[in-house]
């Protein structure tokens, strides 16, 4: 099968869209996240509501820019698993998604994060360790409090 | 531009060749979110180390000396499974780096904002025209040969990757020696051992590929002055420096950062301003932002040069268009740096301006992941296969051990590399949906492994450079 001059073009761009395609698709499929006031404590909500225990609480202030400040909870449930979940307020949509991006550059070599972070509202919330059961219970509560706005 | 075949200058010795290596594998922004293990980041990066570091140095040593030809994991894979399986794992080795392309990007532009003033990085446009800047900047490098780029990588790791590595390390020393409070618990050989379960498996593909890059001195085989004396002693010089600089200065933050000040993960200036504040030399920050930001540009230009050079050497052999064999008078794949930076680019601009889609990055990794497994399971078959089949070639480097050496070399590897392929495809447990995941993850992979497959079915003789120069193909 041969191919003309155009015809090679063609092939050259259909390859490029190929690359392109992916993660303009993921771009799409997955909507950003508002940037709104979720009022309370919504981790500890969350944790309450799927009857998962809060062993302790720290305050915790990211060093970041427009970060306002947080806690760091330490959790387990009753089949005795662990999880550290820190969550973290910003004051505007610009500096929340400035440490998404900041997270996302630190995956170690050309991996997946040590743990899972998501974004709720004016929060980001990031839970170690990466694939945590507990997480994955509280996550349906938080995704529902981020559709809470005050 | 040229079409006419280039002679390759031979510029590259044994110290270039480690460095290359280095440049494409060490990398600072690794230890903080390592640190997080404590001791047991000794065991993850020992489990690396058996399951990937040193089996990929062995078997590129020998490749590399058996086949010292231009292209790398091209050359090498091509002998073992053809054209075909070569060009696949090559391609798969340059089309994971435009997804992962705008990570380092935007590592390099968040640690020079860190160096001018931090809000900086909260501005989509600061970070997108660094981000262009550096791209195409490296991307310039490139284009003006490989006598050029070497200069830039070697004097680059150097300054960007060694030195700040060997200050955590001094600096971790001092603190030890001046009798500072060590943030986690005394060391006992227990805790060395990390915790594998199903919360930490998919970590297990991240620690095999943080070693990922070291078959990255075999690209530059035609430039080397003695490949068949250089590239297995360049792979164990960068070795030795990549698990010396990696361990210690992880094990350095790890005893002065406490976990939760990690626990983010929240970016290794952050962690490095903590450090250094803590020893009084806060006024060391910015500078040392400057040499990371300048390490993460070295680390970016390997992986952007390499896999860009063994394109370039697949589309001379005939294997695509025309349009991908322009190179230019200093030997430079131009056409195909064109292209990819063109590519990376668009990517880019998603990457800065879709933010908090976080599902979305966490897909992308995984197919960088998935694309680069495919790379190395092919590395390792390569190799086992290539003992039967051309048992005769001259191997200036063996893997000791006979038969039984390889498999055991090429088998942890393929164990580790499958391994990861499989845990890879694990989504985070607050994904809802596997089925999407997995078919998201598989199909991106799919599309960006491919085009290979196309290539081939759409090639003939006029694509071959000979041809145009009047030769017979």
């Amino acid at each position: 099968m041969t191919l003309s001059k155009n015809g090679e073009i063609c092939l050259v761009l259909i390859v490029a869209v190929m690359f392109i395609l992916p993660c303009l698709m993921l771009g799409l499929i997955y909507e950003s996240e508002p940037y709104h006031v979720i009022p309370g404590e919504p981790v500890k909500a969350a944790a309450d509501a799927a009857g998962i225990s809060v062993v302790d609480v720290k305050g915790t202030l990211w060093n970041m820019a427009g970060a306002t400040g947080g806690k760091t909870y330490t959790l387990t449930d009753p089949e005795g698993d662990i999880a550290y979940v820190a969550i973290q307020a910003f004051n505007s949509a610009e500096s929340r998604d400035a440490a998404v991006r900041l997270y996302n550059a630190h995956a170690p070599g050309k991996g997946k994060h040590v743990g899972n972070m998501i974004v709720a509202g004016q929060y980001l919330i990031y839970a170690t360790p990466a694939n945590s059961p507990i997480f994955a219970k509280l996550v349906p509560a938080l995704q529902q409090a981020a559709k809470t706005t005050t | 531009m040229s079409d006419a075949p280039v002679v390759n200058k031979k510029v590259l010795g044994l110290f270039a060749l480690a460095m290359i290596n280095v440049a494409a594998v060490l990398s600072i922004r690794n230890f903080p979110s390592m640190a997080v293990y404590g001791w047991s980041c000794i065991g993850w990066y020992i489990i690396g180390a058996i399951v990937f570091l040193i089996p990929i140095s062995l078997a590129g040593a020998e490749l590399a000396t058996g086949w010292p030809e231009g292209g790398g994991v091209y050359a090498w894979v091509k002998q073992a499974f053809g054209e075909k399986g070569g060009f696949v794992a090559l391609f798969c080795e340059w089309s994971n780096n435009l997804v992962w392309f705008p990570t380092v990007l935007s590592f390099t532009a968040s640690t020079l904002a860190f160096a001018l003033t931090p809000d900086l990085a909260a501005n989509p446009w600061f970070m997108f025209s660094v981000m262009m800047i550096v791209f195409w900047g490296t991307t310039a490098i490139a284009y003006f040969g490989e006598e050029t780029s070497t200069k830039f990588s070697n004097i680059g790791v150097i300054l960007g990757s060694i030195v700040p590595s060997l200050l955590i390390i001094g600096l971790g020393l001092w603190w030890l020696g001046s009798g500072q409070k060590i943030v986690i618990p005394h060391f006992t050989l227990a805790q060395t051992v990390p915790t594998i379960n199903l919360s930490t498996l998919p970590f297990f593909a991240t620690i095999v590929l943080l070693f990922a890059g070291m078959e990255m001195a075999g690209f530059h085989a035609l430039e080397t002055k003695n490949p068949q004396r250089d590239f297995p002693r360049a792979m164990a010089l960068s070795a030795v420096i990549i698990v010396i600089c990696t361990v210690l200065a992880t094990l350095a933050i790890a005893i002065v950062i406490p976990a939760s000040q990690l626990n983010l993960a929240s970016g290794v200036m952050q962690a490095i301003q903590y450090f250094f504040d803590a020893a009084g030399i806060a006024w060391l920050v910015g500078p040392m932002a400057l040499l990371i930001t300048l390490g993460g540009v070295v680390n970016l230009a390997a992986w952007l040069i390499g896999p860009a050079k063994g394109l370039g050497i697949v589309a001379e052999e005939g294997n695509m268009p025309p349009i991908f064999d322009r190179t230019n008078k200093y030997g430079a794949p131009v056409a195909v740096l064109l292209i990819q930076a063109l590519i990376g680019s668009v990517v880019s601009l998603l990457y800065v301006f879709l933010p908090s889609v976080n599902q979305a990055y966490w897909i992308l990794s995984a197919m960088t992941v998935e694309l680069l497994c495919i790379v190395y399971i092919l590395v390792f078959a390569a190799l086992i296969k290539l003992r039967y089949s051309k048992p005769d070639t001259p191997r200036p480097f063996k893997i000791p051990g006979g038969m039984i050496g390889v498999w055991i070399v090429g088998g942890l590897g393929l164990f580790g590399t499958v391994l990861s392929f499989i845990v890879g495809l694990m989504p985070p447990m607050y994904f809802t949906n596997w089925a999407v995941y997995v078919g998201s993850v598989l199909l991106g992979t799919f599309l960006l492994a491919v085009p290979p497959l196309i290539f081939l079915k759409f090639k003939h003789p006029g694509w071959l450079k000979k041809q145009k120069s009047g030769e017979q193909p």
